[in-house]
């Protein structure tokens, strides 16, 4: 298992440096004055000049090279983490550059802020998505063709194509609003949590649902269940313990790249929530060819998707020890 | 199974983990401002919401008394000032004068930082040099520029800083060396050459070019509050490789700030919240009604209107434009059903908010649709040349007359942006500028009483074009309408393409572009007709009007005119303000009839969610600019606890008659 984890980690640096190269340059043939406010006053020619050569936005050869030395570390290395004026903090050593959309800020404070209330909220989703998943799907499985099992069915078809803005928006309208159990945005308190991470869950629901379903029908009809039951156990077991068991694995690949997309953030639900994650940043950030943020946020959720599968490779193999 | 059910528990777990800060108490207000912020940095900042924010965090040496109709400066960080003309000899030795003015203010001695400093006039230097400084970049820099010797002194180290970067040394100490020797000089230029000194801790001087009678409003303006020098001096360091002033950011948030105004932040989480409480220093901050404000980003316009419903914020300064029509559309029906009791209070002469005070409790109430200072307009572009090199058929005015013509605005306005704007004939709203008096711009069909009427606009429109080489409309080269997406303006650029289409025959184009490469079109001068529009920043016509100016770096049209230029020169010298802003009129009168070289469309609203009998202190005035300084929960118990409203002037009663309901 170890040769595993060095190697997929060693792999990490080069396909950052790929994706860093890739992502600039489409990032850097945006059309647009990121350091201009397009419906404001402008400044002088020449003046708009300076700032170019201040971010280094005069030329492509520079900013690669200047950013790839700030943000591997390279940089800080050579000039030690000193703040740049005596009283401003000192830089990290992985410097992902200012802002220059938002002048008071620098990418990993941005990062910093977004990331976490992404993490919590995308595993929040994924644990609701677990519980619900699971035991619709195990439902589902347990007479096939019944109501029970067209219910579940029709349940995660809903779950899979309703957009999360529709729904996000209808339980914000009905808890937030018409009953108000539940508050309209913001984040920090667990209420807040409730409604964002059900609507970001749903989609991934009604996918494990169907994998449980289908992997718990495959396991219920295999020869080991039959001589289960022919040993006399107890269907409540045979169900939980023999067949969730192996109809589990499928899942248990599905959460990789589930739990890095959960985790990553919703640009949708981020917004229809007002939840301060790091999807909207995905988005704005292209939008106002913000290029710090634009390579920062790539950057990151590249190495947060790498990672994610990596532990769904090495737990798969934790449960399932014949895998090599 | 027991490993799955492992792995279960740990994705429950990590789920579960919830950041579950420690809650401060309920703000005493909560609003939403419109969009990020994405400066406090006065000096820095451009954008609407940055400036807002600016009123509560700074101050000025004045503010504007925003519930009058003259919005009068009224003291703030200054007490008292002076203003006298004097004449200055010109230092070129031909004994010739030049009329400046000088205004000396008296810095409050109560007046603190908020960490307790005094204030001193030495900061406002510090402040307006950073402002004038190239170096910082400031979007607003040129209204500094009517200090005497600001302009010179801009150029020069501007002159200076771009040569010092192509210049060679032979090392890099040398290099250094220079950078600060050149930063050396720059400090002596300014204070020998430009026209702000501290006479002593408490008294400003600042002398203008010339008399300039707007020059008190600008004192008023964010990029002329002041910042704190020993903090930001730390934040703006010398670049000795370039010899630039660069600038770090950091020193605007919670745990640094210093500032002058009746708030302070304390917390500021990007686009998540921010919250401001009083300045325990500031010389008013007993007068203040309310102790701290929270400004949760909110900005899914859908999220805005229910955050208000549910009661969770007090005040959204802005419903996005989707929502605008069928509020607006519930608002008039609330005063159709109130009629009477409407002309009544009407007739009394109330402002919009204590008007609606004083009407029966209502949920629709709270819908307010305030007059905005600004414009929508389309540019035209006024080159010989488009920027593919084709003869611009827009540069004769007389094409632009028709094109302006041929618009329907009242169509537009009730039928597409359906917000209750008033449709426009010029470039400033009208009435916006006491004693400035409005031409009346050119006429256009929707003016038209009848449809024989109309008809004659439009054959004086296509007789213009005919005479200006299109007697075939249809052979005229294809109008390219270029336009942002988002924020509606695709509906209105239909709507104009369709009354240019249909009303003079002409092919029309449309072209929507993002945001940024429309504005980078824009000033390129790619483009044959562009949406635009313009918010004044002071209650000078001057404000709207050197948009047009040959010179201006707003002057995206690219429009020239000797004649517009001149005029507006003479309004600069003319000492009479009556003859000056006749001046002035005359200049609007020349683009809005003649040149037309952009046609006004409508003059904006915004519309404003908010409880008019719990919340007072906000001002409906068409400047619309908030100070959140005078903000009050009526019926809390603190504060007033009277409604303010608009006065006719500074003598009239501050206050309107109390809400029965609360």
């Amino acid at each position: 298992m170890l040769p595993l984890i060095l190697r997929r980690l060693a792999q990490l640096p080069i396909i950052l440096l790929v994706i860093y190269t890739v992502t600039l340059w489409l990032a850097w043939r945006i059309p647009g004055n990121p350091l201009e406010n397009p419906e404001g006053r402008r400044p002088p020619a020449a003046i708009q000049e300076a700032m170019q050569r201040q971010y280094n936005l005069h030329s492509f050869p520079a900013f690669y090279t200047s950013y790839l030395a700030n943000a591997t570390g390279i940089r800080s290395l050579v000039r030690g983490t000193g703040p740049e004026a005596p009283g401003a903090p000192a830089r990290a050593v992985f410097d992902l550059g200012p802002s220059l959309q938002y002048e008071d800020w620098r990418v990993n404070e941005i990062l910093a802020d977004a990331l976490p209330v992404s993490i919590t909220l995308g595993a929040l989703a994924i644990a609701i998505a677990l519980a619900i998943g699971v035991t619709t799907g195990v439902i589902g499985a347990w007479r096939p063709g019944s109501l029970a099992d067209h219910a579940t069915l029709a349940l995660a078809l809903v779950g899979v194509s309703l957009p999360s803005f529709v729904v996000g928006s209808l339980l914000l309208l009905v808890f937030g609003v018409w009953i108000a159990w539940m508050p309209v945005g913001g984040w920090g308190r667990p209420a807040d949590m409730v409604l964002p991470a059900l609507t970001l869950s749903l989609p991934f629901a009604a996918y494990i649902a169907r994998l449980t379903r289908m992997g718990m029908l495959e396991q219920l009809s295999a020869d080991y269940i039959t001589t289960a039951r022919s040993k006399g156990v107890r269907e409540g077991a045979i169900y939980l313990r023999h067949a969730l068991k192996n109809a589990f694995l499928p899942v248990l690949s599905f959460l990789g790249p589930a739990g890095a997309l959960a985790m990553t953030g919703s640009f949708v639900v981020e917004r229809v929530f007002s939840v301060p994650g790091i999807g909207q940043h995905f988005v704005n950030a292209v939008q106002n060819k913000d290029l710090f943020l634009i390579i920062g946020v790539v950057l990151v959720l590249a190495t947060m998707m790498v990672l994610f599968n990596l532990a769904v490779d090495v737990l798969y193999r934790w449960v399932d020890p014949r895998i090599e | 199974m027991r490993r799955c059910g492992l792995i279960l528990l740990l994705a429950g777990v990590a789920g579960a983990m919830l950041v579950s800060g420690s809650r401060e108490p309920r703000a005493d207000l909560t609003i939403i401002n419109r969009g990020a912020i994405h400066t406090v940095d006065p000096q820095r900042m451009s954008y609407l919401q940055d400036l807002i924010l600016a009123r509560m965090l700074f101050e000025g040496l004045v503010r504007q008394d925003i519930f009058t109709t003259g919005q009068d400066p009224i003291p703030a960080a200054a007490e008292t000032w002076e203003i006298e003309r004097f004449d200055e000899p010109l230092p070129n030795g031909s004994g010739a004068t030049a009329l400046r003015e000088r205004y000396t203010f008296h810095l409050s001695p109560d007046s603190r930082w908020s960490n307790g400093e005094p204030i001193r006039a030495q900061d406002f230097v510090f402040s307006w040099r950073r402002a004038i400084l190239p170096d910082t970049a400031s979007d607003y820099a040129g209204l500094f520029m009517m200090i005497r010797g600001a302009t010179r002194f801009a150029a020069w180290r501007q002159e200076r800083t771009s040569a010092f970067s192509h210049e060679s040394f032979p090392s890099s100490a040398a290099r250094h060396a220079a950078a600060d020797a050149l930063w050396q000089r720059t400090l002596e230029r300014f204070e020998q050459d430009v026209g702000i000194h501290a006479v002593d801790d408490l008294t400003l001087e600042i002398v203008l070019e010339e008399p300039t009678p707007f020059f008190l409003d600008l004192c008023a303006f964010a990029t002329f509050f002041p910042v704190y020098p020993p903090l930001v001096e730390q934040f703006d360091v010398l670049d000795r490789d370039t010899g630039l002033i660069m600038h770090e950011s950091g020193w605007t948030k919670p745990d640094r700030i210093v500032s002058n105004g009746p708030f302070m932040l304390t917390r500021w989480r990007f686009k998540r919240d921010m919250r401001l409480e009083t300045n325990p220093y500031h010389r008013r901050r007993d007068d203040l009604a309310i102790r701290s404000i929270e400004i949760p980003s909110v900005e899914e316009p859908n999220a805005c209107v229910l955050a208000f419903e549910s009661g969770r914020v007090d005040w959204v300064s802005d419903v996005s434009a989707e929502y605008r029509a069928r509020m607006l559309e519930q608002k008039a029906e609330f005063y159709r059903e109130n009629a009477d009791r409407v002309a009544e209070l009407r007739a009394r002469g109330l402002d919009q908010f204590q008007l609606d005070r004083l009407l029966p409790d209502d949920p629709r109430k709270n819908i307010h649709a305030v007059p905005v200072f600004g414009t929508y307009f389309y540019n035209f572009n006024c080159r010989p040349r488009l920027a593919d090199g084709r003869t611009n058929p827009f540069a004769d005015a007389r094409v632009r007359r028709a094109f302006a013509m041929a618009i329907d605005k009242q169509s537009l306005v009730d039928n597409v942006v359906r917000l209750g704007n008033p449709t426009a004939h010029t470039l400033i709203p009208p009435g916006s500028i006491g004693g400035y008096e409005s031409p009346t711009g050119l006429r256009c069909i929707s003016d038209a009483r009848d449809g024989a009427e109309r008809e004659a606009v439009l054959a004086e429109a296509r007789a213009l074009l005919a005479q200006a080489g299109y007697p075939d409309p249809a052979a005229f080269p294809e109008v390219e309408v270029l336009f942002s997406k988002d924020g509606g303006h695709d509906l209105i650029a239909q709507a104009v393409a369709r009354d240019w289409q249909q009303n003079l025959g002409v092919p029309v184009r449309l072209a929507q572009k993002e945001t940024r490469i429309y504005a980078a079109d824009m000033k390129k001068g790619d483009f044959m007709t562009a949406r635009a529009g313009w918010y004044g920043d002071y209650g000078d016509p001057t404000t709207f009007l050197e948009l047009n100016r040959t010179s201006d770096g707003n002057n995206d049209r690219g429009y020239h005119s000797v004649a517009y230029d001149s005029l507006l020169d003479a309004a600069r010298i003319e000492l009479d303000p009556v003859k000056r802003m006749s001046i002035l009129s005359r200049a609007e009168r020349l683009i809005m009839e003649q040149e037309l070289p952009m046609v006004p469309l409508f003059h904006y609203v915004q519309v404003y969610l908010f409880d008019p009998d719990v919340f007072s202190g906000i001002t409906p005035h068409p400047r619309l600019t908030q100070s959140l300084f005078l903000a009050d929960i009526l019926g809390d118990g603190r504060g007033p606890d009277r409604p303010r409203v608009m006065r006719a002037s500074p003598s009239d009663p501050e206050f309107g008659e109390r809400v029965s309901s609360n």
